[in-house]
């Protein structure tokens, strides 16, 4: 009877209530899907916040409170990687700065089209599709952009590219030097790209890591040695600015579904960036790819197959 | 509704010591009375339990309503091959939590018009569409509202759940889910002979949010924008802290 009662507390205490998304969860299951996003975004280097979100929905918690409370856990590991990356001089703040400038006004305007679109019963349906776009999207691309690299370097084969490419992107006007990324770009593109990705953010609760990193690879041209750092610096403010609007507009943030998750994730961070050398690179991001294509077709088969119940109800607080 | 009784407890208490027993009275009580919710809460069981003055073959009806309000129901269409909510119907006045328990089949205790004019079953409720909203179908909205607060358990219908002893007391637990809705929930006692009201009585419980959980609910709806940077400065404590304590190992 004791031990019996003993176990009834313990599994008690394993669910915690949720005082903005109003139901309790499985508080290990959080904590575990924290820290393996965690470890992802320690080992590939992208954030796990486009998975996180799916995950989330997946158990249940409203999509609203799910991207609203990630974009709140978001700040955590990024704030631990910029340290990290700065240490190592990693990060460009100029370059930062201006792409978080666009990513403030990004937010914002995410943040009331998020109000807007709740408010004419289409939010759920726009955060859901953006998913299977974007997740298809990045897992196409990261899938046969591995696959490709490992063929590669079976055959042993090596080569080397420019510094970086120069398009009409770079014919811009209002040009601005930036020293640490060896640039002379127009302000308007890296302003441009932090507008879209602070959209996503406050929409989808990502960083935008796996859209800032390529857009600043391929787009900008910036050194892959800062890119990484520096698509955290301003992942920060966006998360932040987003957040905080969120919390004001919305009232969507739980915080303390997004303690549980960051602490779960700032731990498998700090494991995923120490065990980087056991599985190389480019597996991983095959697995990952699969992970991500997987999830985005949960998602597209939520969405095409023909509802057990055409209905539904909101129950107004 | 339209017989209604209020007893006032000293009256009760009155009852039970002297053991005269008032002719068609019901003194119930409930196991709990306040249901916190708070961080570890996941619905709540209460034992709702009394003595009525019965005879063989009475029965014993229970309902209990929680706060009316708006339910909206939304309906699914296919567009360009995706699932989408096209349509909503607003329902004004509607129990958020309702739960009607019985000791048999409510159908054998009233007949069905009983049933309506006594508002008793999920059919019978005095729900209405929000002025100025014309749907084609209303029915099938209405069987949609009712089908799903049923899959959400908010609404639930326990026949056979109100256990009766020797024609004199009666028992039953009451289930409140973990979604429940906070606010002032009706209990109503119904005592029938022959299809006949013979005594009712109204006890109620009150939903409300406590300790932390509380705390954080009121602190997200009212200093909104300190929450969010709190909740933010807290983030970034965090992963602060944590590249300071894994910087050592």
């Amino acid at each position: 009877m004791y031990y019996h009662d003993l176990r009834n507390n313990i599994e008690n205490f394993m669910y915690i209530y949720l005082p903005i998304a109003e139901q309790p969860v499985h508080s290990l299951a959080i904590l575990g899907i924290g820290a393996f996003l965690g470890l992802i975004m320690g080992l590939v280097g992208v954030g796990g916040g486009f998975l996180l979100t799916p995950l989330m929905m997946f158990l249940g918690i409203p999509p609203p409170v799910a991207v609203a409370s990630v974009a709140n856990q978001l700040v955590a590991p990024s704030v631990s990687g910029v340290l990290s990356h700065w240490k190592r001089s990693n990060v460009d703040f100029k370059m930062g700065t201006v792409l978080l400038l666009g990513g403030i006004v990004g937010s914002s305007i995410g943040v009331i089209l998020f109000n807007f679109l709740g408010k004419i019963g289409q939010l759920d349906f726009v955060i859901k599709s953006s998913y299977v776009i974007f997740l298809t999207l990045i897992g196409t691309l990261m899938f046969s952009e591995s696959l490709r690299l490992i063929l590669r370097s079976r055959k042993g084969k090596v080569t080397r590219g420019k510094l970086h490419q120069h398009n009409w992107l770079h014919g811009l006007p209002f040009k601005i030097r930036f020293r640490k990324s060896k640039l002379y770009i127009s302000i308007l593109l890296p302003i441009f790209i932090g507008v879209i990705v602070g959209i996503l953010a406050a929409l989808m609760g990502i960083g935008g890591g796996f859209i800032i990193v390529p857009a600043m690879i391929y787009l900008l041209g910036m050194p892959t040695s800062l890119v990484v750092g520096t698509s955290l610096f301003q992942i920060i403010f966006v998360a932040a600015n987003t957040t905080i609007l969120q919390a004001s507009q919305n009232q969507t943030v739980d915080i303390v579904l997004a303690t549980i998750l960051l602490l779960g994730s700032v731990i498998g961070v700090q494991l995923g960036s120490r065990f980087t050398n056991i599985l190389r690179g480019e597996y991983l991001r095959l697995i990952l790819s699969s992970i991500i294509i997987l999830v985005s077709l949960k998602l597209l088969i939520d969405l095409v197959t023909v509802p057990s119940d055409l209905f539904s109800v909101i129950i107004s607080r | 509704m339209r017989f209604f009784f209020h007893i006032n407890l000293i009256f009760l208490v009155s009852i039970l010591t002297s053991n005269t027993f008032a002719q068609n009275q019901i003194v119930a009580d409930l196991s709990q009375e306040n249901v916190k919710i708070s961080t570890d809460f996941q619905g709540a069981k209460i034992l709702l339990f009394g003595a009525y003055d019965g005879k063989k073959g009475d029965d014993i009806i229970v309902i209990v309503t929680g706060p009316k309000g708006l339910v909206t129901v939304q309906k699914k269409e296919k567009i360009l091959g995706v699932w989408v909510n096209t349509r909503k119907v607003n329902y004004i006045n509607t129990p958020k939590y309702l739960s009607i328990s019985s000791n048999r089949k409510i159908d054998d205790i009233l007949n069905k018009k009983t049933q309506k004019i006594s508002e008793i079953g999920l059919n019978n409720l005095n729900i209405r569409m929000q002025p100025g909203i014309k749907v084609e179908n209303e029915k099938q909205w209405r069987k949609a509202l009712t089908r799903n607060m049923l899959k959400s358990n908010l609404w639930s219908i326990n026949e056979n759940s109100v256990s009766l002893n020797k024609d004199a007391l009666f028992r039953l637990f009451l289930g409140l889910p973990s979604n429940v809705i906070i606010g002032q929930f009706e209990v109503k006692i119904l005592h029938y002979r022959n299809s006949k009201l013979v005594s009712q009585q109204i006890n109620s419980i009150n939903v409300s949010k406590s300790g932390i959980s509380a705390e954080i609910y009121d602190i997200a709806q009212n200093y909104s924008t300190l929450y969010g940077i709190f909740a933010v400065f807290l983030a970034v404590l965090v992963g602060w802290g944590s590249n300071l304590i894994f910087r050592k190992v």
